[in-house]
């Protein structure tokens, strides 16, 4: 399986280049017997910290179900997977409550916010839910927060009130609230409209390149792709390519590769070949 | 559409069982209660039946000796017995007993006992009795038994000579107890129940039973209770009964024995309806609150269903085809628990019926309850129509969903629109007029009675409460707003769980009520009890000086010696008494200046016996050897007031003053000694009645609280002496079971409203966990334990019960002093007690059963994966 490195992208506020998320010969299976379907099929992948990256495919491909083993959400068939040096494959529910709480930020497509809840509340509840009071610092990297969201004047504000947009911007500052090491974003871009959600993921790229964060992006979208320093691109459940520094073209372009390819070959062909095909 | 309200019932299934759960619940306490019904009629018809034997004819009202021999000398007549209106005191060593007295008779067709051991009598002198009532005695065949009844002789007054008696309106008659000493022949046993209420009946003799019905009678004509007969077959008991009917008097009615037994049930069980009906009004408020519970789980369906209901519209659906699809959900899940219910009810009390039978072999119970038509369709009408009216305000919340709600994305179900201004202002109307006419009721009671005000009161009481439940919308969100607040500083499960207790008023508002409504009944009833007893108890103090009374009873002679030797220290040995203080007694005259004599009855006791004995000893002005202590009301009679001066001395058996002693001069003290009492010192006594008896003990109990126990093993100890147990204790202890009895009783009833209440929160927890299903997802996501998830939930439940068990308990106490003070105000002053103990139950209760109820819903939220939370429905 040919596994692919991409070279990391340099920003001016991290200096940090670690590995944080990785998957070795991850699997996912559901079903069994000849009913059985490979979600995710034997994974090597690495993510770097400090990056925001984009995993896409088309639907069916398995980017989200990867995504939820990456974040503990949900248990892999074989393979494991790591957050910094915590293999998450291995950990029980208790210590994955922890981890998500501690560790792991969520985006979601549809927001989620808890609908009584002010904007501030829903930005500061996980630090709440992990039962610690706020210091002097947690607020001024709250205020910071909010500032590059531009959510100052409508913090007490309850979702009902807010626009899409606006809604994920809290999603995204709560996301971000626990200072966690990664990011997990769902289509976030999923229920907007094209305005919003280009802002949004201007909102993600500043997270990453001016408050240092790490942000992995599940996405179908080639232009939410283009926004990211790195897109990988899924087919089938394994990894069928990796574009740095993508542009919608060049991740278009990388798309039409992968579907030409499957046309012409077959999905289990495409993999291999792939890779090299979309490689600039 | 029909298949598509069955398809949509198959997807809602869970939601709809438990919703059916508290319809079934309604459903199978009406159905208990109709069957017990049944089962009472039963058994009275049993009883009455039995008790004619196997008579043909049965003769009652008015039944004469005339009317006797007529029926005796009626051709067609084989045998008659007569059922005298007896009863006999029986005494054997120191063992009382009471029983009703039936006659022998030579027809064993007539006969509704059986014999177990001797004979039947067949001369005076001789006597048969029940085998109960003889172990009780220590009787065997051929023992001798001593019998007393009331003999009535005209009054021999020189206003009433004998002979003319019978011609006076309103006859003088002296009565007196009749001793006689009969032989114990046989035994009897009362197999059918035909004399339950004495555990079967003595027999007599025809002519010695006739002897004491002719004493009883005194100087009237015997009236016999009832005639039964048999009749020769060649007339026949048809022709018999027209002949009889037109030979008798119309006073006098001539029925068969299946007859009879219908018309003596018909006029028997008229307390028994009025029973049943109180005990169907607590099953309205069950099913009331059964209503609640459902309505608040259509809303949540239909809710649930938006996106079906608007995708039927733009498919072509119209208005009322949604409304008839929701009814008929409405109706079958009516139909369906109501059945479930119906069963549950007969098993219940077929199981009870079963028990009782095996457990209680004398209670001459049926071993199957009776079913009757309306005992079976009755609780399916009712159940299904309640039903049907719970679904009628979701039906319309149905028909108001658009066709494009199908179009837009599905949203979460957004805060619940501010109830409208009429419904505040209906509700403010209803709780303000209600409380005015209740404060009414109880300003009144003094004056206009009881009865009057107490119907005042309850309308007033209903009006407020329907005011209060009506507006629960509007302020029970508040307050378990404010509740959330306080609870919410505890943790941030808390904060959550008091965050989603406000995030739909209208349901938490419902759910509450539900709950509301049983646990305010509940207290009205504790409260208005403890108050009715603290009221009574205040009244009782003032009429009783002592707690307990133990006087010797007359002997046969009619002299009052003293009492036996052994009384004074095994009543002191019995747990619970404190001092036990002999008092003697001797009527006197007392003298005072300018008026005649009047005769007393004279208590003769030391101070500090007094001060120990008296529950209020330290306001007892001084007794001494020169002073006659003096209760306000005697004080009154004898028109003498504190300071003046009066002679007394003892009188003889015939009232006249007795002429071995000289009279004695004494100092008249009044004081706030309840009840009519004239005291002095032993000292005095000897002086003024020398050889006076001591026929009374008084005693005095450590706490008033423990008289329902103490007083018992008091009658207890006392059994096998000639004595009479009284006092403020005893009234005490007797109207203390009753209130206690009834109390747990009404309790009882409401706490089946309140089981469904409890249902009813458990299910909107679980809908609440089924709506916030990504919600709960999410905050699984970015962190919340599955433990923090539970507790959210269990807090979320102890605060809905917790706030509706308080505003309960509050609404009860005014409810039930309200009650109280309406009810006793003519009695006197009003004492309004809490009763703490029963409302800390409550509150546990309720919270307990809070946290209960969000078990299950929690388990279900925990095992909620985090990955709903992304899921896109």
């Amino acid at each position: 399986m040919d596994t692919t490195v991409y070279q990391p992208f340099a920003t001016p506020t991290s200096a940090r280049r670690t590995e944080t998320v990785r998957a070795r010969a991850l699997s996912k299976v559901y079903g069994n017997g000849a009913a059985a379907v490979r979600a995710v099929d034997a994974v090597d992948v690495t993510f770097t910290a400090g990056a925001f990256t984009a995993i896409m495919g088309p639907s069916g491909s398995g980017k989200s179900t990867l995504m939820h083993l990456l974040a503990g959400l949900d248990t892999a068939t074989s393979g494991q997977a790591f957050l910094g040096d915590t293999e998450i494959t291995s950990l029980g529910d208790r210590e994955l409550t922890q981890l998500r709480r501690d560790r792991i930020g969520f985006v979601f497509q549809s927001f989620n916010l808890l609908p009584m809840f002010t904007a501030e509340q829903n930005i500061m509840l996980p630090l709440e839910l992990a039962g610690s009071r706020p210091d002097t610092d947690a607020l001024a990297w709250k205020d910071l927060l909010v500032s590059t969201l531009a959510l100052g004047d409508r913090l007490q504000h309850r979702p009902s009130e807010l626009s899409g947009g606006q809604q994920q911007r809290v999603a995204i500052a709560r996301a971000l609230i626990a200072r966690p090491d990664v990011v997990f974003a769902d289509e976030p871009t999923g229920n907007l409209d094209s305005r919003s959600g280009a802002e949004v993921l201007s909102f993600l790229r500043r997270s990453v390149r001016e408050l240092g964060r790490t942000i992995i992006m599940v996405t179908h979208d080639p232009a939410a792709a283009a926004y990211a320093d790195r897109v990988v691109l899924i087919a089938d459940g394994r990894i069928a390519g990796d574009i740095a520094d993508p542009t919608p073209e060049s991740v278009l372009a990388g798309l039409d590769a992968l579907r030409s390819l499957e046309l012409a070959s077959g999905p289990h062909a495409s993999a291999t070949t792939s890779a090299t095909a979309v490689r600039d | 559409m029909l298949r598509l309200t069955l398809a949509q019932m198959r997807r809602s299934i869970g939601r709809l069982v438990s919703a059916g759960i508290a319809i079934a619940i309604g459903t199978a306490f009406v159905a208990a209660t109709l069957l017990v019904g049944n089962v009472i009629t039963r058994t009275t018809y049993d009883a009455f039946a039995a008790s004619y034997a196997h008579a043909d004819l049965v003769v009652t009202g008015a039944v004469s000796p005339e009317v006797v021999s007529a029926v005796r000398s009626t051709v067609g007549v084989t045998a008659v017995s007569v059922r005298p209106q007896l009863g006999l005191q029986l005494s054997a060593g120191s063992h009382r007993a009471y029983v009703l007295v039936t006659e022998a008779t030579s027809e064993p067709r007539l006969e509704p006992q059986t014999l177990i051991a001797g004979a039947f009598p067949s001369a005076p002198g001789e006597i048969a009795l029940p085998r109960t009532t003889a172990e009780r005695l220590g009787l065997q065949v051929g023992n001798q038994v001593d019998t007393g009844h009331a003999v009535g002789t005209p009054s021999a007054g020189p206003a009433t000579p004998a002979g003319t008696a019978a011609s006076t309106p309103a006859p003088t008659v002296d009565w007196a107890e009749k001793h006689d000493r009969l032989t114990v022949v046989g035994l009897v046993d009362d197999p059918a129940g035909a004399f339950a209420s004495s555990d079967g009946a003595a027999v007599l003799s025809p002519a010695q039973a006739e002897r004491f019905a002719q004493d009883q009678a005194g100087p009237s004509p015997v009236i016999d209770d009832s005639l039964i007969l048999t009749v020769d077959p060649s007339p026949g008991t048809a022709a018999v009964q027209h002949e009889l009917t037109s030979l008798l008097p119309r006073e006098v009615d001539v029925r068969t024995r299946d007859q009879q037994a219908q018309a003596s049930v018909a006029s028997a069980t008229g307390d028994t309806q009025s029973i049943l009906i109180v005990v169907l009004g607590f099953a309205a408020v069950a099913l009331i609150v059964a209503a609640l519970v459902i309505s608040n789980t259509f809303q949540v369906i239909v809710a649930q269903r938006t996106r079906t209901l608007a995708l039927l519209r733009c498919v072509g659906a119209d208005k009322g085809q949604l409304r008839r699809s929701v009814l008929t959900e409405a109706a079958l899940l009516g139909l369906a628990a109501s059945a479930v219910g119906l069963l549950t009810g007969i098993t219940v009390v077929q199981l009870t019926l079963q028990v009782l039978q095996r457990t209680n072999a004398d209670a001459h119970l049926p071993s199957s309850a009776p079913l009757s038509v309306v005992a079976l369709v009755l609780p399916v009408v009712i159940g299904t129509v309640v039903t049907l009216l719970a679904g009628l305000a979701p039906s319309r919340a149905a028909t108001r969903v658009a066709p494009l709600a199908a179009l837009r994305p599905s949203e979460a179900p957004t805060l619940a629109a501010r109830p409208g201004r009429a419904r505040l202002l209906v509700a403010g109307a209803l709780t303000v007029g209600g409380a005015v006419v209740l404060v009414l009721a109880v300003a009144l009671s003094a004056r206009v009675g009881s009865l009057a005000a107490l119907g005042l009161g309850v309308l007033g009481g209903a009006v407020s409460f329907i005011g209060v439940l009506v507006g629960a919308v509007l302020w029970i969100p508040r307050v378990v707003g404010v509740a959330g607040g306080l609870a919410g500083r505890m943790g941030t499960s808390a904060r959550l769980a008091a965050a989603n207790t406000v995030r739909n008023p209208r349901r938490t508002a419902a759910t509450s009520t539900a709950l509301l409504i049983g646990v305010t009944l509940v207290t009205m009833m504790s409260a208005g009890a403890v108050s009715a007893r603290a009221t009574l108890d205040g009244k009782l103090d003032s009429t009783y000086p002592v707690d307990v009374a133990v006087r010797a009873v007359q002997g046969a002679d009619g002299s009052a010696g003293g009492l036996p030797p052994g009384v004074a220290p095994t009543v002191a040995h019995v747990d619970g008494v404190r001092t036990v203080v002999p008092v003697t007694e001797a009527t006197v005259l007392v003298t005072s200046t300018g008026t005649g004599g009047s005769t007393e009855t004279l208590h003769g006791i030391s101070a500090p016996d007094l001060v120990a004995v008296l529950r209020d000893g330290a306001s007892i002005a001084p007794l001494d050897d020169r002073t006659l202590v003096l209760s306000p009301p005697v004080a009154k009679s004898l028109t003498v007031r504190t300071g003046d001066t009066v002679t007394v001395v003892g009188t003889d058996a015939g009232g006249a003053a007795r002429p071995d002693v000289s009279p004695v001069r004494l100092t008249v003290v009044v004081t706030r000694l309840p009840g009519h009492e004239a005291l002095v010192t032993p000292t005095t006594m000897r002086a003024v009645a020398p050889g006076a008896p001591s026929p009374l003990l008084w005693a005095r109990l450590t706490s008033t609280d423990s008289a329902p126990d103490v007083v018992p093993a008091i009658q207890d100890a006392l059994t096998d002496q000639s004595v009479s147990v009284t006092g403020g204790a005893v009234e005490r202890a007797s109207y203390q079971r009753v209130i206690d009895t009834l109390l747990a009783v009404v309790v009882g009833l409401l706490g089946v409203a309140v089981v469904i209440a409890l249902v009813g929160v458990a299910n909107t927890l679980s809908l609440s966990v089924i709506e916030r299903r990504r919600e709960s997802a999410t905050l699984r996501a970015i962190g919340l334990a599955r433990g923090q998830l539970r507790v959210m939930l269990a807090i979320e439940g102890m605060l809905i019960a917790g706030v509706a068990a308080v505003l309960g308990i509050g609404l009860g106490l005014v409810y039930g002093w309200a009650g109280a003070a309406t009810m006793l105000g003519s009695m006197g002053p009003i004492h309004l007690a809490v009763p703490w103990r029963d409302l800390g139950l409550v509150v546990l209760v309720a919270l307990v059963a809070g946290f209960v109820a969000s078990v299950l819903p929690g388990r279900a939220a925990a095992r909620t994966s985090p990955v709903a939370a992304l899921a896109v429905d």
